[in-house]
């Protein structure tokens, strides 16, 4: 989890430029939007029309002491009437609202998922997990404000302000004058209080997440504390981080003591100069009673939509934060993965050439030298070497993760950038030395979302890979619940259900990333059986440790810091007396202690 | 009431300790609240005085008196509100901190198998959301109701008395509507709120599965699929939440009728009233306030029952916690601590005594509290002071539970454990880990600076100490290279360190301690083996005059040790030295050629490069 101050951070972009671009996901809302602007300049006519039928009532009757029972009847209904109407609007425009601002944000963060899912591996190196989720979960909610209310709302705020003082001026000109004197007065405080507010509650926040991420470390790491008994440092340590956020939360209680009720005092200030001067008047008889009653409604009225403007400004300053963040996702293009151009191809022979490759991850330190080979289609190929030496790199070459600096690599003699890339993929199923399942059935890990890969397949599968029968012996068979990250499996087992998986999507290039040296010795049997099976017709990749495993490989290719140094059959390779043959020696002497 | 009650009792006594200790913050900050309600409930009739006195045109001085009284009124309501909130709601963060504080303080006593059944994530939200939760039922739900009642009676009483009982009647009618109307849609909010958050929740893990299987998808080209999946859950996050518009849109409607209503029925009735000469214009006028005020605490009776209810469940959960029966050495440690920053800093500046490390282990076996599986079958075992003992076996095979029981996390009976000499129920447990270095699985490090890691936040260490212990762990040149140095900061918001850097940072905390026994829990797990073979070579000296455990699945790390165990299933199943055990061809032979040979065949490949 990741916390942030806001008033510390710097925006690279013009606000201005990510205001902009942020508007136009309105786009495809703006009837909607429109819609609701009429329904804003309804309401504040609901609003001001209020304190003007009392205004009418007293004026014309009660100053009077007119007795008039139906007239009485008739405005109280009319009232009514400007209620109810004022209630439905409120109802329309805050679920329109809402759900504008909720289809934007679905919008959003089906525009980011796309995009993340189209990056290359590359990306996912550079961006670590936790940073692209708040992208996506986070920073598009932090939108939610401004695209959910805020903006319309302050449309609707400026109105009812206009509003408010084109109907004083209508009454009373002198009485609206003074009115106006408090405007001044009640937008500086308002603006000071909102600003200071909002500031010591993004403090609160941020102290809230220290704290939260001071008791996550300190529960993790609980039994050290308690071993190395530093229990009374740590409590110490944990009530200066309380003490700051006591500080600040007390000053929170302040501020909110403050802010309002100093306008509720300017209000009431300005409501007696405005009475004082009235009642001359009044008396005079230039002025009805009812007027005043009006005005003094009104000034009431001014605070709330000043209150909420001040808002708009300090949030947008957030919101524009989370802006910036998700656009730099959106705006990284060259990382991208085109999926969708190239050239088709049902299925491949599986011919696999590297020429002259070289390959960094990083564009400066050389992880392949001049890396060349050539499989042929059907056959069986072990790379071997040590950890580091560059053999998976030489797989995730194959299906393109990345992408070679010189050199080229062809598949069926045509470069593998020419083919379409999720043609390419379907076609090479990796077995990976970290197997990931994903939570759901073991159904679904094995035929992932391909709909085309019927029950009947899976089966098949996980016979072939021998794994139907640890399946099999499972409550629920097929249907059992992985739980995240498959974590009720055991090491073996997974790697079993990822072979599996391999298999139903019947590729034309098989890859086996050995297993590590964790797995008992049944299931090894069993992936030994499996690679058996399956090898027939495929082009076979494996990585492997073991050298007895490979010894029937129909080529050996010796790999080391980057560099081929041998290829050749197990024989020819022994013959040769090189690299190979050293290797494979030493485990011989291991074997005969045995 | 009763049950509820047996269940709160640890939680109310510490709430009746703070507010005792506060008390005179409370008891003033409740007569001025009780001041401040009355003065604001006269407000409303301060405005009718002045209509009156315009409308019934009055000299001017008689408005200019109540004008004045209006003012001075609206200035006094405002001082004393921020007084009594000063007190009351200010105490109430007081209380907030200070229930934080005792539960860090509690959770920090409680035994290890209280970690084993709780999750990181629970604990937390007790610490910050249960805590809030209570701090509101104190803070917004108690002022509330204090506020409110006052407030009411007051005005109520007003209105009956002096201006009419019959619109009083009127005016409050459809408050009981109201009440039980927001009462239900404040439980229906709540209901659909959490399954807003239930959504975003699932959201968050379906991106956060989709990034940690990434390589998974793209090598099946299930990036479209991928999608497809992913706007499903996005959807319900907009639907649960339009779900919880419908409800919670209808909440600013319902008091704006209210008080619309209120305002009809007035304007109806209380005109004619008005007009028959029965109240004055004033009185009129100062009614509709009134309706005002009243309106105010019976719209918000449904946020007050539901901070209430939040407050009560949040109790019974904190309860839970506060029941735990503390350790009481981890009680002792905290005993000098008091809350609030105020250190009354008795320095235990006795040194501690030293320990033999001569470890004997006699009859064993063991089951974690709550579980009858027996993880440690009759184990029998001498480690002579100075020698080093290799435990070796797989994962679950029971060595970490020994490590654990040696350092008395978990409690076994009199008889079984002895070191020194003496039983280990009988060493005061602050003599027995000062005396135990100990690195850990999993190279936790806290994110601060690797000083502060190394001296592990006691600053009783002398610079050319920490050196020493970082080069006796070896890991003094890495340290010396960064920029910052022993102050760089690892972790999340600092230097990324690599397993084996972390590794040689948990040996260097274990041994500035200079324990006589020194264990290393399958720490070297995390690291390659060239890695590997440095902090082997480095160990020899750590070890040197001290008593070693030295824990491991790789027989490479355990293979120089004076003896070796192999257990198995909780029992051991063989021992003796590494020549011994190759000789005997069992299980720590089987293991050791598989092994070996892999390791053997990396570390040729790397020496011919």
């Amino acid at each position: 989890m990741e916390y942030r101050m806001d008033n510390e951070y710097v925006l690279r972009r013009p606000k201005k430029a990510l205001f902009i671009r942020l508007l136009g996901y309105f786009k495809p809302y703006l009837p909607l939007l429109a819609l609701n602007i009429l329904f804003a300049f309804l309401i504040n006519g609901a609003a001001l029309i209020k304190p003007y039928i009392i205004k009418h009532v007293i004026d014309n009757y009660l100053a009077l002491k007119i007795y008039a029972p139906d007239v009485f009847m008739r405005m109280g209904l009319l009232y009514l009437a400007v209620v109810l109407a004022g209630c439905a609007l409120t109802y329309s425009q805050t679920y329109i609202l809402t759900y504008i601002g909720q289809k934007i944000m679905y919008d959003m963060r089906k525009q980011l998922f796309t995009h993340i899912q189209n990056m290359s591996m590359k990306f996912f190196d550079r961006n670590s997990s936790g940073r692209i989720l708040t992208r996506v979960t986070n920073d598009v909610e932090a939108l939610n404000e401004i695209f959910s209310g805020v903006l319309v709302n302050s449309v609707k705020d400026i109105i009812m302000i206009l509003g408010i003082i084109a109907t004083m001026f209508a009454l009373d000109a002198s009485l609206a004058l003074i009115s106006m004197g408090s405007i001044p007065l009640i937008v500086l405080v308002t603006f000071i209080y909102r600003k200071a507010a909002r500031k010591n509650f993004l403090r609160m926040k941020m102290l809230i997440g220290r704290i939260n991420g001071f008791l996550a470390e300190n529960i993790s790491g609980m039994k050290l504390v308690r071993i190395f008994h530093r229990e009374k440092e740590k409590l110490q340590e944990f009530q200066k981080l309380d003490k700051e956020y006591f500080d600040t939360s007390l000053r929170e209680v302040i501020l909110n003591s403050l802010g309002r009720p100093i306008i509720e005092v300017i209000n009431t200030l300005i409501i007696a100069v405005m009475i004082w001067y009235a009642s001359g008047r009044i008396t005079g008889g230039h002025l009805e009673i009812g007027v005043l009653y009006a005005f003094i409604t009104y000034i009431r009225q001014f605070f709330a939509p000043i209150n909420e403007i001040a808002e708009f400004y300090t949030s947008i300053q957030s919101a524009l934060i989370s802006a910036e963040r998700i656009f730099d996702v959106l705006d990284t293009r060259e990382l991208s993965e085109d999926m969708k151009t190239g050239k088709h191809v049902e299925r491949i022979r599986g011919e696999i050439e590297f020429k002259n490759v070289w390959f960094a991850y990083d564009d400066e330190n050389w992880v392949l030298k001049d890396v060349s080979f050539k499989i042929e289609p059907g056959e069986t190929v072990a790379f071997v070497g040590a950890t580091g030496s560059g053999k998976s790199t030489i797989i995730s070459l194959m299906a393109r993760f990345y992408d070679i600096q010189k050199g080229k690599i062809l598949i069926d003699g045509v470069d593998i950038r020419e083919y379409n890339l999720k043609d390419l993929r379907r076609q090479i199923a990796v077995v990976m030395q970290d197997v990931f399942l994903f939570s759901g059935d073991i159904k679904s890990n094995i035929r992932l979302r391909n709909s085309s890969i019927t029950d009947e397949d899976i089966m098949r599968a996980a016979k072939l890979v021998c794994a139907d029968r640890f399946i099999e012996s499972l409550p629920n068979k097929y249907d059992e619940e992985v739980k995240e990250r498959g974590c009720t499996f055991s090491a073996g087992q997974r790697q079993l259900i990822s072979f599996a998986r391999a298999v139903a999507f019947d590729p034309a290039v098989f890859v086996l990333d050995e297993a590590t040296a964790n797995i008992d010795t049944e299931t090894e049997m069993a992936i030994q059986q499996a690679m058996a099976n399956i090898s027939g017709g495929r082009t076979t990749i494996i990585i492997a440790h073991r050298l007895s495993t490979i010894r029937n490989a129909d080529k050996i290719i010796v790999i080391d810091k980057g560099r081929i140094k041998e290829i050749g059959t197990h024989d020819e390779l022994i013959k040769k007396g090189g690299l190979y043959r050293q290797l494979y020696e030493k485990q011989l002497v291991y074997q005969c202690i045995a | 009431m009763g049950l509820l009650r047996s269940y709160i009792v640890k939680t109310t006594q510490l709430l009746w300790e703070f507010i005792k200790q506060f008390k005179w913050r409370y008891i003033i900050g409740m007569i001025v609240l009780l001041i401040t309600s009355f003065i604001s409930s006269m407000i409303p009739k301060i405005t009718g005085y002045v209509t009156d006195s315009i409308n019934d045109r009055m000299p001017a001085s008689v408005t200019n008196k109540y004008l004045l009284m209006l003012v001075a009124a609206t200035v006094a309501v405002f001082v004393l509100r921020f007084t009594w909130r000063y007190f009351l709601v200010g105490s109430n963060r007081y209380l907030e901190c200070y229930l934080r504080e005792k539960l860090f303080a509690h959770m920090q006593t409680l035994p290890a198998s209280f970690y084993d059944n709780n999750k990181t994530g629970d604990l937390i939200a007790y610490a910050i959301n249960d805590i809030q939760a209570i701090r509101r039922v104190f803070g917004f739900g108690f002022t509330s109701i204090l506020d409110g009642v006052v407030v009411n009676t007051i005005s109520i009483m007003i209105m009956v008395r002096t201006i009419s009982p019959m619109l009083t009647l009127m005016a409050l009618a459809p408050a009981p509507i109201i009440v039980l109307v927001i009462y239900f849609l404040r439980k229906k909010i709540r209901e659909r709120f959490g399954m807003v958050q239930k959504a975003f929740a699932e959201m968050s893990g379906k991106v956060q599965e989709s990034i940690s299987g990434i390589r998974v998808i793209k090598a099946f080209a299930q990036e479209e699929e991928e999608v497809e999946d992913f706007l499903k859950y996005n959807q319900v996050r907009v639907d649960t939440q339009m779900s919880l518009t419908r409800v919670s849109a209808v909440l600013g409607p319902v008091t704006q009728l209210t008080f619309g209503i209120s305002t009809v029925l007035f304007i109806i009735y209380g005109g004619g009233l008005v007009a028959k000469g029965v109240i004055s214009l004033g009185d009129y006028v100062a009614f509709s306030s009134y309706i005002m005020v009243i309106m105010g605490p019976i719209v918000s009776i449904g946020r007050i029952i539901d901070v209430w209810q939040r407050g009560i469940a949040s109790i019974q959960r904190l309860d839970r916690i506060f029941c735990q029966s503390s350790e009481k050495d981890a009680e002792n440690a905290l005993a000098t601590v008091s809350l609030f920053g105020l250190n009354r800093q008795v320095e235990d500046s006795q040194p501690v005594e030293k320990l033999r490390g001569h470890i004997v282990i006699r009859d064993l076996t063991f089951a974690y509290p709550g579980t009858d599986k027996i993880v440690l079958h009759d184990i029998n075992l001498e480690i002579k002071e100075g020698e080093t003992l290799g435990i070796l076996g797989r994962t679950g095979s029971g060595k970490t539970t020994l490590v654990n029981l040696l350092l008395r996390l978990y409690e076994v009976e009199d008889g079984h454990i002895f070191i020194g000499g003496r039983d280990i129920n009988h060493i005061p447990l602050k003599v027995l880990r000062e005396n135990i270095g100990y690195v850990p699985q999993d190279n936790f490090l806290f994110s601060t600076t690797i000083k502060d890691n190394i001296q592990f936040f006691k600053p009783i260490y002398s610079d050319s100490q920490i050196e020493d212990a970082a080069k006796m762990a070896g890991i003094y040149d890495e340290i010396i290279s960064f920029p910052e140095g022993f102050n760089t900061v690892v972790g999340e918001r600092g230097v990324t360190l690599s397993g084996g850097q972390k590794q040689r940072i948990s040996i260097a905390r274990a041994i500035i301690k200079d324990p006589s026994i020194l264990i290393l829990d399958d720490s070297l797990s995390a690291v390659d083996t060239k890695t590997e073979q440095r902090i082997l070579e480095n160990l020899k000296n750590v070890l040197k005059g001290r008593t070693g455990i030295v824990i491991s699945h790789r027989v490479s790390v355990v293979r120089y040790c004076d003896h070796i165990i192999f257990l198995d299933e909780g029992r051991i199943i063989e021992r003796g030295t590494h020549e011994e055990l190759m000789r005997l061809r069992g299980a720590y032979y089987n293991l050791y050629t598989s092994q070996i040979e892999q390791a053997e065949d990396n570390l040729l490949l790397q020496a011919r490069g």
